[in-house]
């Protein structure tokens, strides 16, 4: 990393800035985001990157550059770990401007054709972590609302679907309230126990209603629809008042892209399932389901499901009837028959890893090297110079070091990023469970804390 | 074209395949060992295992100069590296690999090994020694599991890490690596980023990339691994992300997280019949790697068991009861509709309620009463007290 250039450099910090407002976008209440939005540009004009930059006490810049990699790294992670119980089963109607708004060339290469890119992106990564869930999607042309695929919970017919409308071009006015309309005909059949959710991604900055857009709200709301919308152009007043009325008050799902990145993580953010409120919002019900085994035949026989002849499939865990595919409801005794991996997709967000904490050199000397990949971490300075280096960059540990709060292992910024982002899992944790679970064995029913720590 | 210009050597030697990393899991747990030694038909003691091991390990460091190799003991009560251990990694402030490092430990007896094999053997062998050695009666008698999920883990962090190196190592990834850390977009999005970068570099059918699998030789049953069902499911599915496949070798019983391990990252799941032949399986099933399985039939299973760990008794259940806000699963309804996990009433249906069970009519001989009055059945007499 030490021979990269200053532009580079400069990119990062660049986007860090970005990356600032972004939060303070989301995270904020509404005034207080609306006042950060009218500042954001001045404060972007104005960001002095190279001014950041220290040199060291060998005249390069590397240990900073390297500061600063290494707090990026880490700022994406110190997230929230509350446990919030989330809606899982989602029901999700996507709905696409196809406006002639979306011909507009300011998010590369135009905003539709980017729109569909992501689109598509969105609806992989949704049915990764939401694998048990259904989405729908439909688009907004010619003050039409028009039907792109209908509601299921298969990808792949999905992504097609919306790689057809690659060929035609966005034309007309959007009519938000059509659209809105026929995304509530096709969540009124979602069952009680999950979700009924829409993302908007709203190119335009008008909407040519039909009717009173207000009374479509209202009875949004009675339907317990809750309404996203991601904006590309600029804030619209209804799509503000949209998203706050149909979220109790909270207009954090309205969001406008000011980039492409941001533009593609603001949809991705709605990938994670959302925290369910104390108001009720559905009721929970306790659903009997079946984990069928995969099991082969020498000869074919007929499915339950199709009357297919099938050499293999899904015995139904009830009532042994044959299936050719999960998820599904049994033909014969009506079980719910679904792959156990399908629900295991989602405890990450039951049982999230806590934030592992910042070791200052004081406590740097336990370790040598990384708990879990044995990199060797870099030497505890004399006590001496143990203030230069504070307070270098937030977020960041001065020693390199992180540490597990639960298992007390020390770990490198990689393994920390790798596990909290793709395994899930603590290696400290997992590796030396046994000295818990052996009392968790003689206490015998004890065993939900444990997987509180560990999962 | 590139024929006529004779340009062609240039390509085929700037196409070199891809070295492979295999990191290899072992159960160590002592009474599974144990019980398959005490086998009388299908003798195979850990020592002999381990030799068999062991040259298959070098088999795969002989396939391509640049192969690497890790291995993680899955112990009973923990989860610890045997090659490489923390002192080869070591490595000076320069980044040279410290030389004490293999010239101290009785090189002379084996200068004829080559240098790589004799490094894996000797730690593997300490290192097992020394867990052994670690490994009070009180460990064994108090759990007879293996750290399964811990393993997995280490193994996943060390893939990680030498993904990233090889990155960073070699020109083909320093754009994946520039994309990596460069990005501090939030978590979502750079995790997308990531993946397809660790995409690109494993799974890219060009020579760029480290190729990583996983190989778990294992000996404990399925009950042993319940308590860890979602720290292993967590560790499948990220290898599912990295297309890091898991390879099972079971020497005895059946497991059924590794078989959903291997099923969901398209590896090959084999229960030894013959466990004294370990070698010949090892070398013939589990030798290739990812690039020339694509030309080949795998010696996998079809079926599969995809039952459940409940996480209120921790039981392996077929039919069970969810949640619908968690998705916790419990092998039967919980008290008072309330989720032991995240503590939503639920709404129960009728699951919790027992059948009502229709008395059973009392068929009562009848005899033909000589009165006529059988047309009028008689009233049940009241039950005595």
């Amino acid at each position: 990393m030490a021979d990269s250039d200053e532009e580079y450099i400069g990119g990062i910090s660049e986007d860090e800035g970005d990356n600032n407002i972004a939060r303070g976008l989301r995270g904020a209440a509404g005034s207080a985001s609306k006042r950060r939005k009218q500042k954001g540009g001045a404060e972007f004009e104005l960001s002095r990157t190279w001014e950041t930059l220290v040199e060291g006490a060998d005249g390069t810049i590397s240990s900073t550059v390297e500061g600063l990699l290494e707090a990026s790294k880490r700022k994406r992670l110190l997230r929230d770990t509350t446990p919030l119980q989330r809606g899982i089963i989602r029901h999700v109607v996507l709905i696409l401007d196809l406006s002639q708004a979306m011909t507009e060339k300011d998010l590369r290469p135009t905003r539709y054709l980017l729109t569909l890119r992501y689109a598509q992106e969105f609806v992989r990564e949704f049915f990764e972590q939401n694998p048990i869930s259904q989405i729908g999607v439909l688009g907004l042309r010619d003050g039409l609302a028009l039907r792109i695929s209908d509601m299921s919970g298969n990808p792949t017919e999905h992504i097609s679907a919306i790689q057809e409308m690659r060929s035609q071009d966005p034309k007309g006015l959007p009519s938000l309230q059509n659209g809105l309309e026929m995304a509530r005909g096709a969540l009124f059949h979602a069952p009680s126990h999950g979700t009924r959710e829409i993302l908007v991604i709203f190119g335009s900055l008008l909407s040519s209603d039909p009717g009173d857009i207000h009374q479509t709200i209202t009875t949004l709301i009675d339907d317990k629809i809750r309404v996203g919308i991601v904006g590309l152009a600029a804030q619209v007043a209804i799509c503000r008042e949209l998203c706050t009325k149909t979220n109790g008050g909270d207009d954090t799902t309205y969001g406008v892209a000011l980039n492409e990145q941001h533009f593609r993580e603001l949809m991705m953010d709605v990938t994670t399932p959302p925290a369910t409120y104390s108001q009720k919002q559905s009721t929970s019900s306790l659903l009997m389901m079946g984990f069928p085994s995969r099991t082969i035949e020498l000869f074919p026989s007929l499915c339950a499901c199709h009357s297919n002849p099938t050499s293999g499939g899904y015995l139904c865990s009830r009532c042994n009837s044959k299936v050719c595919g999960l998820p599904a409801e049994c033909p014969s005794c009506g079980l719910t028959l679904i792959l156990s991996t399908h629900l295991a997709r989602s405890y990450h967000h039951l049982f999230p890893l806590m934030n592992w904490v910042e070791i200052p050199w004081q406590r740097a000397s336990r370790s040598t090297a990384c708990f879990a990949c044995g990199i060797s971490f870099p030497a505890v300075p004399p006590r001496e110079q143990w203030h230069v280096t504070e307070n270098l960059t937030k977020g960041m540990s001065v020693s390199s070091r992180y540490e597990c709060t639960v298992c007390k292992n020390h770990f490198c910024i990689d393994c920390d990023l790798f596990a909290h982002e793709v395994v899930h899992n603590c290696p400290g944790c997992q590796s030396r469970i046994a000295i818990h679970s052996q009392d968790d064995v003689s206490k015998g029913q004890d065993g939900l804390e444990q997987m509180d720590t560990s999962g | 074209m590139n024929a006529v210009d004779a340009t062609e050597h240039y390509e085929t030697s700037a196409h070199d395949p891809a070295p492979s990393l295999l990191t290899v899991i072992i159960d160590t747990n002592p009474h599974a060992w144990a019980l398959l030694e005490k086998n009388d038909k299908n003798q195979l003691p850990f020592s002999t295992a381990l030799a068999n091991i062991l040259v298959f390990l070098n088999a795969h460091l002989a396939c391509n100069y640049a192969n690497e190799v890790a291995v993680v003991a899955s112990h009973s009560h923990k989860a610890a590296w045997l090659y490489p251990s923390a002192s080869t990694i070591t490595t000076d402030p320069d980044g040279d690999v410290a030389m004490t490092a293999d010239g101290n430990s009785n090189g002379g007896r084996q200068v004829n090994k080559y240098r790589l094999f004799r490094i894996v053997e000797e730690q593997v062998t300490s290192n097992l020694r020394r867990l052994m050695d670690s490994t009070s009666r009180a460990d064994v008698n108090s759990s007879s599991s293996t750290m399964m999920a811990g393993a997995l883990t280490l193994a996943l962090s060390h893939i990680n890490r030498r993904t990233i190196a090889w990155a960073e190592a070699h020109g083909g990834g320093d754009t994946s690596s520039l994309t990596r850390s460069s990005d501090p977009d939030t978590s979502t999005a750079s995790m997308h980023a990531r993946r397809s970068t660790t995409t690109t570099a494993t799974n890219d059918s060009g020579a760029e990339g480290l190729q990583s699998r996983i190989l778990i030789i294992s000996v404990s049953s399925a009950t042993g691994s319940a308590h860890q069902y979602i720290p292993i499911m967590n560790g499948i599915f990220a290898c599912q992300r990295l297309h890091v496949p898991i390879d099972v070798c079971k020497l005895s019983g059946d497991a059924v997280f590794l078989q959903q391990a291997s099923d969901a990252t398209k590896g090959i799941y084999m229960s030894l019949s013959e466990p004294r032949g370990l070698l010949q399986y090892l070398m013939m099933a589990f030798l290739p790697d990812q690039r020339s399985r694509k030309h080949l039939i795998l010696p996998t299973r079809v079926d599969v068991d995809f039952r459940a760990a409940c996480f209120c008794h921790r039981r392996v259940v077929d039919v069970g009861f969810v949640c619908s806000i968690c998705l916790s699963i419990f092998c039967e309804p919980p008290e008072n509709g309330d989720c032991l996990t995240c503590g939503t009433h639920l709404d129960m249906g009728d699951y919790g309620a027992k059948p009502a069970v229709v008395a059973r009519k009392k068929t009562k001989k009848k005899k033909p009463r000589p009165n006529g009055v059988s047309a009028t059945p008689t009233p049940t007499p009241t039950p005595g007290p």
